[in-house]
């Protein structure tokens, strides 16, 4: 029984020292084909996987079948992950990617991607902070191009730090930065006739 | 309004940008299962082999009736379930007759076999035989019957040892899986020619409902006497364990065949 303890703490103590080993370790079970293993894989992740997927998507159907995708190409391909990144960082790479392959097939999002400067309601001039100023401003976030718009979607709407989306997309946190500024400076461009109609 | 203040607002006004609901957690969990399991089943083997030709449907039949007849017998020796009136009494002993659980070594050979029957769907699915030429759509029609009820029999086992494991106030992690497992191939055979018959497609809806109400109290992994009641109920307001044991002729068997 102590040594069980003992072992128990000399667990916790390399999960503090290293915490990328439960990561290696919840792994090392899924690919020795342990399926509770997998499903806590999936429970720890899936959430804020989904959540992303839905945001960057806007559709259920879509978010549910990108985060699906995302998972069967993770368990797929999981020998190939070596722990060089954190787990979640490694399935939001995979995640992200699968949403904008899947986005560019998509012709329904296309649709919605039109940009902005295209669209005949951007010369209507509601007063207030409304919710047509959101609709207005939502509709330019979905009119960034593939580079801004995770960055944008990931740091101002879902709260990534420019470390974790510089992981996931494999940039350097200053490109993170630097398209994060972009995109709020295409934004700012797009919606200041409304914001100044408001102010005045 | 100057460019910090105009973040500021961007940023207020961005919160709710495609806003996601309730994450679908089961749902999405089942079909990954059901795809993943489907590209194994189909990953072996001559890409010309034939799929199920009358000859396979006709040793398919003999599979059933073996794990029809193996699951029956595996629970009845354990006393899950009563042998000589298997097809009209309750699903579950009575409390006094002590009955046991399945040990651990039998629920995986059944889970084995739920496994089976999945990657048998899938590859239906996914490459019909009829559609390479290679048999009639009858031939198909054979073969989804027989994965329906070789499904119907792993349904019924899982169900038994879940309300047994519930009677004695346990959670089995060992059935959170398997019944994800069942899940992933009733949504499968939802979506497949077998719901042409009406009875097939209605069972197969009652069959969700209840594993999917099983799932999620298995993965909790806690006991909850008012979940199990809700179980308990749609299992016997909607007959899912008769209608199970009608459909299954082989368990109809008298002991001893």
């Amino acid at each position: 029984m102590v040594s069980d303890g003992f072992a128990l703490l000399a667990e916790l103590l390399a999960v503090i020292e290293d915490p990328r080993l439960a990561d290696r370790q919840l792994v090392a079970r899924c690919v020795a084909g342990d399926m509770s293993a997998e499903r806590a894989l999936y429970d720890a992740h899936v959430d804020r996987i989904y959540r992303l997927m839905f945001r960057m998507a806007g559709e259920q159907e879509l978010a549910e079948d990108f985060t699906q995708e995302t998972f069967i190409r993770a368990f797929n391909r999981l020998e190939q992950y070596r722990g060089d990144s954190a787990l979640g960082t490694w399935l939001h790479a995979i995640a992200v990617s699968v949403a904008l392959n899947g986005l560019r097939k998509v012709k329904r999002i296309r649709v919605r991607t039109e940009p902005i400067e295209d669209s005949p309601r951007l010369a209507v001039q509601p007063k207030g902070l409304t919710a047509d100023l959101k609709a207005k401003l939502h509709t330019a976030v979905s009119a960034l191009s593939e580079k801004l718009r995770p960055v944008f979607v990931m740091h101002d709407v879902e709260g990534y730090t420019h470390e974790e989306i510089a992981g996931v997309l494999g940039i350097p946190v200053g490109t993170s930065k630097a398209r994060l500024f972009d995109a709020r400076a295409k934004l700012r461009l797009a919606l200041a006739a409304f914001a100044g109609d408001h102010i005045a | 309004m100057n460019d910090d203040e105009m973040d500021e607002l961007l940023i207020q006004s961005t919160r709710d940008y495609n806003e996601p609901g309730a994450v679908p957690r089961e749902a999405m969990w089942a079909r990954i299962q059901s795809e993943r399991h489907g590209h194994r089943g189909s990953g072996g083997g001559s890409p010309n082999r034939t799929r199920w030709p009358w000859i396979a449907g006709a040793l398919a039949a003999g599979l059933v009736l073996a794990a029809g007849i193996a699951i029956g017998r595996r629970l009845e020796r354990t006393g899950v379930s009563n042998p000589s009136r298997v097809a009209v009494t309750p699903a579950v002993a009575p409390r006094d007759t002590g009955a046991k659980q399945p040990p651990d070594s039998m629920v995986k050979e059944l889970r084995g076999e739920t496994r089976n029957t999945q990657q048998r769907v899938a590859q239906l699915v996914k490459e019909p035989s009829s559609a390479s030429g290679a048999a009639t759509p009858e031939s198909d029609n054979l073969a989804y019957r027989l994965v329906m009820l070789r499904h119907i029999a792993g349904s019924e086992a899982m169900i038994t040892a879940f309300r047994e494991s519930a009677r004695r106030g346990e959670v089995d992690a060992q059935i959170a899986d398997w019944s994800r497992e069942l899940l992933g191939t009733t949504r499968m055979l939802e979506a497949s020619p077998v719901t042409q018959d009406p009875v097939m497609k209605r069972l197969l809806e009652d069959l969700d409902l209840v594993i999917v109400q099983i799932a999620q109290y298995t993965t909790t992994g806690k006991h909850n006497p008012d979940d199990l009641d809700l179980i308990e109920q749609s299992i016997k307001k909607r007959g899912v364990m008769t209608k199970l044991r009608s459909t299954l002729p082989v368990r109809t068997l008298p002991a001893g065949t």
